[in-house]
């Protein structure tokens, strides 16, 4: 096995991957932009998984398993996500987070 | 391996499966006429056929644990002990099917607890709005239980991860079903944005962790089991940042599931813009999910994190972290609570303030003897049980007002006892028992917490815990006065639906009997110490 790349190298961006992710959702006003945000957090998850799969463990099948897995679900939850954001613009005409705040207190 | 022997373990599971299908089939095949008359019958059957199907499947997690009656090893061989003894051949106490689902004592209280839960939700919700697709509606809330059972049961991350996925998203969908409301909408899509969220913090930090726990096995076995994070964690003494960074995202994306103060921005919304039966189920049956998740993930994967409680001492682990969580759910929530007017949005405060109650259950683990930290798993156990009945009695009532009112602002319950005597005696055992007033199981579970909490040396969160106590008194007796002293807006009599009033009467029976009769259930609860790997 090459080890051109070493494994922190991988992390790191999955790190980073994570922590724009996160600026990402917190900081955008567009529904559709925090729905991106939430996937680029799993998406970096997913590699994590191959990176630590792939270099330290090679032999098992876990890391894999459990990236599919994310995968599968991220889809089910964009779809759900995306299916919201719909209601939301019917019922309220926009998709910008800070016009929709019926509910405070 | 799995083995044919393992089906009746998960019978529970697969029952909840079948009858999701079910419920979801049954309105397939009928056609139906488009009347406002003709859709509430489809609702109504729906909901039957639900109610009736988790009432049964109740009843059958409750034979199979073998609490209430187990078949002797020399009772005679017949049709009915066949069967009753291949069921409780799947009872408490075997080693994890294929290392991933455990079904010891744990697994089967918190699913009898989210099962009773999805019960009691599924009447509350015998006669609510008529929609175009009544059928979803329940079905949802069935996987949703299902969901809770896996996460309850998991000894495995990917397990855990698809369970608290599958406790979510028809969650979400349920918490923005109705809509033609724009409340609903926005409370659908802020759960949705915080959860997703929060599952992805709570990945991340699981990935670390199989991660720590691949490098140190060195490739010579699966990293991903809970135990096997033990063993390791243990073996490198502490296990540097990479361990503590992963436990602590763990708990903060464990936190938003359960609203512990940091990461509780999004509960009071949901709670009061979902429609009410599902701020009853999100309440308590996904909140006590969420509990036992933390529980099992903390104390079988990072026993050697606990850490300790005791100021002055060497504070430090999940324990303090979860001690310094507690008390800012304990002052924030019950200080939010104080100026609210909307009466559900006040349950949402006093719901993250009871949650603080039960963290104190979670940081009994910091007690060195194995004895207390028994009591802590009981108290918490106990504390889980009572908080269901009472906040599902809550909320129920809520939804009873608020479907005859049309609205759930405080001054809509101004003198409901002149309007419903039942229903406003009913909702005030279930706010004097949030309140914790002796006789009801409130006060003894409050009690029992505090007591464990005492012991392990985290007094200073106790005594912090008994003033909020009082300050909460204020905002309990507030809705109180309003029901029995203040003049109702109008004389007329308020009719609440007989499903609700049955719900509402079943969780009130329940405080009552485990207030004065704590033993019945302390019992069994207290069986649960051998918690899977420990």
């Amino acid at each position: 096995m090459t080890r051109a790349i070493p494994l922190e190298a991988v992390l790191v961006v999955a790190a980073a991957l994570f922590c724009i992710g996160l600026f990402g959702a917190l900081s955008r006003r567009n529904l559709v932009g925090v729905l991106m945000g939430v996937e680029l957090m799993l998406n970096s998850v997913n590699i994590n998984l191959v990176a630590f799969w792939r270099y330290l463990e090679p032999r098992f099948i876990t890391g894999p398993t459990f990236a599919i897995f994310i995968i599968t679900v991220a889809a089910a939850e964009a779809a759900v996500g995306l299916a919201m954001i719909i209601a939301i613009y019917r019922s309220w005409l926009t998709v910008n987070i800070d016009s929709v705040d019926s509910l405070k207190g | 391996m799995f083995q044919i022997t393992d089906v009746p373990r998960i019978l529970p599971e697969i029952l909840l499966l079948v009858l999701a299908l079910l419920v979801l089939g049954s309105d397939i095949f009928e056609r139906w006429a488009n009347t406002d008359a003709a859709r509430l019958e489809r609702v109504r059957a729906s909901a039957q056929l639900t109610a009736i199907g988790l009432g049964m499947i109740f009843l059958i997690a409750l034979v199979q644990s073998g609490y209430v009656y187990k078949l002797p090893e020399t009772a005679p061989t017949n049709f009915f002990t066949n069967i009753l003894h291949n069921l409780q051949s799947g009872g408490p106490g075997q080693r994890p099917i294929i290392g991933v689902f455990a079904t010891d004592d744990l697994t089967m209280i918190s699913r009898l607890t989210f099962i009773g839960a999805a019960f009691l939700t599924s009447l509350l919700c015998l006669d609510y709005h008529p929609t175009s697709n009544p059928a979803e509606f329940y079905a949802l809330i069935i996987f949703s239980t299902m969901g809770m059972c896996l996460m309850a049961g998991a000894t495995e991350l990917v397990l855990i991860f698809l369970g608290v996925e599958m406790t979510s998203i028809p969650l979400y969908i349920l918490a923005g079903y109705f809509h033609g409301e724009a409340r609903a909408s926005e409370a659908g899509m802020k759960y949705f944005l915080f959860g997703a969220m929060s599952s992805g913090i709570l990945l991340y930090g699981m990935s670390l962790a199989y991660g720590f726990a691949a490098s140190a096995m060195g490739g010579n076995g699966v990293a991903n089991d809970l135990t096997q994070l033990s063993k390791i964690a243990e073996l490198s003494r502490q296990g540097g940042p990479l361990l503590t960074l992963s436990m602590v995202l763990i708990i903060a994306g464990a936190g938003y599931k359960v609203a512990v103060v940091p990461f509780h921005g999004w509960s009071p919304d949901v709670y009061q813009g979902a429609p009410t039966p599902v701020t009853a189920f999100i309440s308590t049956a996904s909140k006590a999910a969420g509990f036992i998740l933390l529980f099992r993930l903390l104390t079988v994967a990072y026993p050697s994190l606990a850490g300790s409680a005791i100021l002055n001492a060497n504070l430090g682990g999940w324990t303090s972290l979860l001690a310094f969580l507690a008390l800012l759910t304990l002052i924030v929530g019950n200080l939010a609570a104080l100026p609210q007017t909307n009466a559900k949005r006040l349950l949402a405060y006093s719901s993250i303030a009871q949650a603080g109650f039960i963290l104190l259950g979670l940081v009994a683990w910091a007690a060195p003897q194995a004895f207390d930290r028994s009591q802590g798993t009981a108290a918490l156990l106990y504390y889980l049980v009572v908080y269901t009945l009472t906040n599902i009695g809550g909320f129920g009532a809520l939804a009873a007002i608020s479907m005859a009112v049309g609205g759930d602002d405080i001054s809509d319950l101004n003198g409901l006892a002149r309007r419903n005597l039942p229903l406003a005696v009913l909702f005030a055992f279930c706010i004097l028992s949030l309140a914790g007033v002796p006789p009801l199981a409130g006060f003894f579970a409050k009690f029992y917490i505090f007591m464990v909490a005492w012991q392990t040396g985290a007094w200073w969160i106790v005594i912090i815990a008994l003033f909020t106590t009082i300050v909460s008194l204020y905002y309990y007796l507030g809705m109180l006065k309003a029901m029995f002293i203040t003049a109702p807006a109008s004389e007329e009599p308020l009719v609440a639906p007989v499903g609700i009033m049955s719900a509402l009467s079943i969780s009130v029976l329940g405080l009552v009997i485990l207030g004065i009769f704590p033993n019945l259930i302390l019992g069994i609860i207290s069986r649960v110490q051998a918690v899977a790997g420990i």
